[in-house]
């Protein structure tokens, strides 16, 4: 299942994001807040979820810690216009499985992403 | 002050006044004098002229001897009237005991009786007129005063003698003592002249000594009291005036000496003292200027910061958000390239496309470290362990493939509370700038080295490179942000002022030396937080 599911508040990013993995062959499906993904999480479910870290109402850290207690074998991955060490530290602390900068091209989306669901079968980091 | 001599006034002054005493009680005293040696001189003439009028009267009486004698009345008239034909005889008579005038030189006297209070009667009896009773001591003359001129009435007695009563005429007894008086009056007008003369004479030795005695005195109080006070005043006036290089020049060894003395030592001391106050009142004026200056370094300094925190604040703002469409930009440039066949225009003028996106992006995330000068993770670091790390990272990297590293770290561990990041990022940033202004070719010298500056330890870690240095001109603006001397993409102006803000927060400092043409020396000093072994 190659499933994926963007939440990010900015609409050029979430169409971004369809444009570069639709190609590839991964079912994208977009949000455009944290509440409504983890509604869509709840009927859906995604092989991995691109998070955006900064958002209006539920920041990303909350949606992840989210992901992690409800839906363990979803993988999250963190996108983040706002990258420090600090930050990036502590989403992979939080259990995310990678985090990507913004601006990302598409070679590095397609080659995070790729390697999320190659790695699938192994144990989750900590 | 001016009241101890007043130059304006003269008669105010000590000097006139002194004199003016002086002269007053020498007028005094030389009067008493005068009027001592006048009296003196009065009695000695008046003894004088009694003694000679006593050797008149003798001299009368011998004269008229023989007449009485021989009861010539006539002859003894006639001697009488000779006698006083000399100017100083006024008059010559004689009387009896009971002081009818027998004979006197002035005729028609003769047959009177004297006053009972004339000096013949006076002389010898106590009381004339009552009772015979005579005095102890004779006065037998009298001076009296008559029509302004002095005169001198003499008597003597004559005697009874053997030859009056053992004369023919029987005129008298045995037993008869005084046979009458002989009494004459003579002018005393050369003594009232002599004394008139030694009046004026005295008088005027006594105006000579007093005004000789008086200028004398003026010149000699004007000589050791009013010229040196004089000069005192002055002084005293110069030195008020401000003149304090001024002393007074009083060499005498007196009381106005020892004053002058104090004085001139009192005027080098109040020159000491404002000397003194005077270069305390200008090293005053150099601090407050260096205080000045530093205030004004400081509020400028102030001033830098807030404008960098705020436009770090902005910045941070600006750059979150332009993350965003800048994602889609790349992206869909991407997509687009795609499209093409490769090396094809278009697909050249997407990368360009690309290119500057992630340049924007490059330069978003250098503006958000700027924005970010706290430090993220705080811990003790070791310098030398990161400098080591970081130039091992930059060595594999192809812009430094031709540059040398010169290396002479202490063997000290220089540890510091901060951020390991933040570090790596400041001598990262320090290598590219080497780097970059050497063209990618020569050395890079990197030494470590304890210091101590205000009682603080720090460590001085110093980068110097052999590249083109920096000109005097760019030197001020150095550390501000977006100042760049690099060509357009290569710099965004933001690695210098990001050190130095992380290196200002750790509470040190940069400081640069260069050289144009010959390279240039950054000095990152931070202050250690213990000292390792």
């Amino acid at each position: 299942m190659k499933k994926i599911l963007v939440i990010d508040d900015e609409a050029i990013v979430r169409t971004s994001c369809e444009r570069a993995l639709g190609p590839e062959g991964y079912e994208v499906k977009t949000v455009a807040s944290g509440r409504e993904g983890v509604d869509l999480l709840r009927k859906e479910s995604f092989g991995l979820v691109l998070l955006d870290l900064k958002m209006p109402d539920m920041d990303g850290i909350e949606v992840l810690n989210l992901i992690n207690t409800n839906w363990p074998n979803t993988k999250v991955v963190m996108v983040t216009g706002y990258s420090t060490v600090e930050t990036a530290v502590q989403a992979l602390r939080l259990g995310a499985y990678n985090f990507i900068e913004k601006p990302f091209t598409p070679d590095t989306l397609v080659a995070a992403v790729k390697e999320v669901f190659e790695n699938s079968g192994d144990i989750k980091k900590d | 002050m001016k009241t101890i001599f007043n130059f304006r006034n003269p008669e105010k002054s000590i000097a006139t006044k002194l004199v003016i005493a002086i002269g007053l009680l020498m007028i005094i005293v030389s009067f008493i004098f005068w009027y001592a040696i006048l009296k003196k001189q009065e009695k000695d003439i008046r003894s004088i002229a009694v003694k000679y009028g006593g050797s008149f009267v003798n001299f009368t009486k011998d004269s008229i001897h023989h007449s009485l004698l021989t009861f010539q009345r006539e002859e003894t008239q006639r001697v009488l009237e000779t006698l006083a034909t000399p100017e100083g005889v006024r008059r010559v008579r004689i009387y009896n005991h009971e002081g009818t005038i027998l004979f006197c030189s002035h005729k028609q006297s003769v047959g009177q009786i004297i006053d009972k209070n004339s000096v013949a009667c006076k002389g010898c009896h106590v009381e004339p007129a009552k009772s015979p009773a005579l005095l102890q001591t004779p006065q037998i003359w009298s001076v009296y005063k008559d029509k302004g001129a002095t005169h001198l009435k003499i008597v003597g007695a004559i005697p009874n003698g053997p030859d009056c009563y053992t004369a023919s005429c029987h005129a008298h007894p045995k037993e008869q003592n005084t046979l009458g008086f002989v009494e004459a009056d003579l002018s005393l007008a050369f003594l009232d002249e002599a004394l008139f003369k030694q009046g004026l004479a005295l008088t005027a030795y006594v105006v000579i000594f007093v005004i000789a005695v008086s200028v004398f005195l003026g010149i000699i109080i004007y000589k050791i009291v009013s010229r040196p006070v004089r000069d005192l005043v002055s002084g005293m006036e110069e030195v008020a005036g401000g003149n304090l290089d001024y002393s007074v020049s009083i060499k005498s060894a007196d009381e106005m000496g020892v004053l002058a003395q104090t004085f001139n030592s009192m005027i080098k001391d109040l020159k000491a003292a404002r000397d003194q106050s005077e270069k305390f009142t200008q090293t005053l004026e150099a601090e407050v200027a260096r205080k000045t200056e530093e205030i004004q370094k400081t509020h400028t300094n102030l001033m830098q910061t807030e404008k960098l925190a705020s436009l770090g604040r902005m910045a941070a703002g600006v750059a979150h958000e332009i993350n965003n469409p800048l994602t889609g930009v790349v992206t869909f440039a991407y997509l687009l390239k795609k499209r093409f066949p490769p090396n094809s225009l278009e697909s050249e003028d997407l990368n360009v496309i690309i290119e500057q996106a992630e340049r924007c992006s490059k330069i978003i995330k250098n503006l958000l470290t700027f924005a970010r000068a706290t430090p993220s993770e705080k811990g003790k670091v070791s310098i030398n362990d990161i400098l080591s790390r970081t130039i091992f990272m930059v060595q594999n990297q192809e812009k430094f493939h031709h540059i040398k590293f010169n290396i002479n770290l202490e063997t000290f561990q220089f540890i510091i509370v901060g951020d390991p990041s933040q570090f790596q990022q400041i001598f990262l940033n320090m290598f590219i700038n080497a780097a970059d202004a050497m063209n990618g070719r020569g050395n890079i010298f990197v030494s470590t080295r304890r210091m101590t500056e205000n009682n603080k330890a720090y460590v001085e870690i110093e980068f110097t490179d052999e590249g083109s240095g920096i000109k005097e001109e760019d030197m001020p603006k150095l550390f501000e942000p977006f100042f760049t001397t690099k060509p357009v993409g290569k710099g965004t102006g933001l690695g210098l002022s990001v050190s130095h803000g992380i290196v200002k927060h750790l509470g040190g400092y940069i400081k640069v030396q260069s050289a144009v043409g010959k390279g240039t020396s950054f000095f990152v000093r931070l202050p250690l937080a213990e000292e390792g072994k």
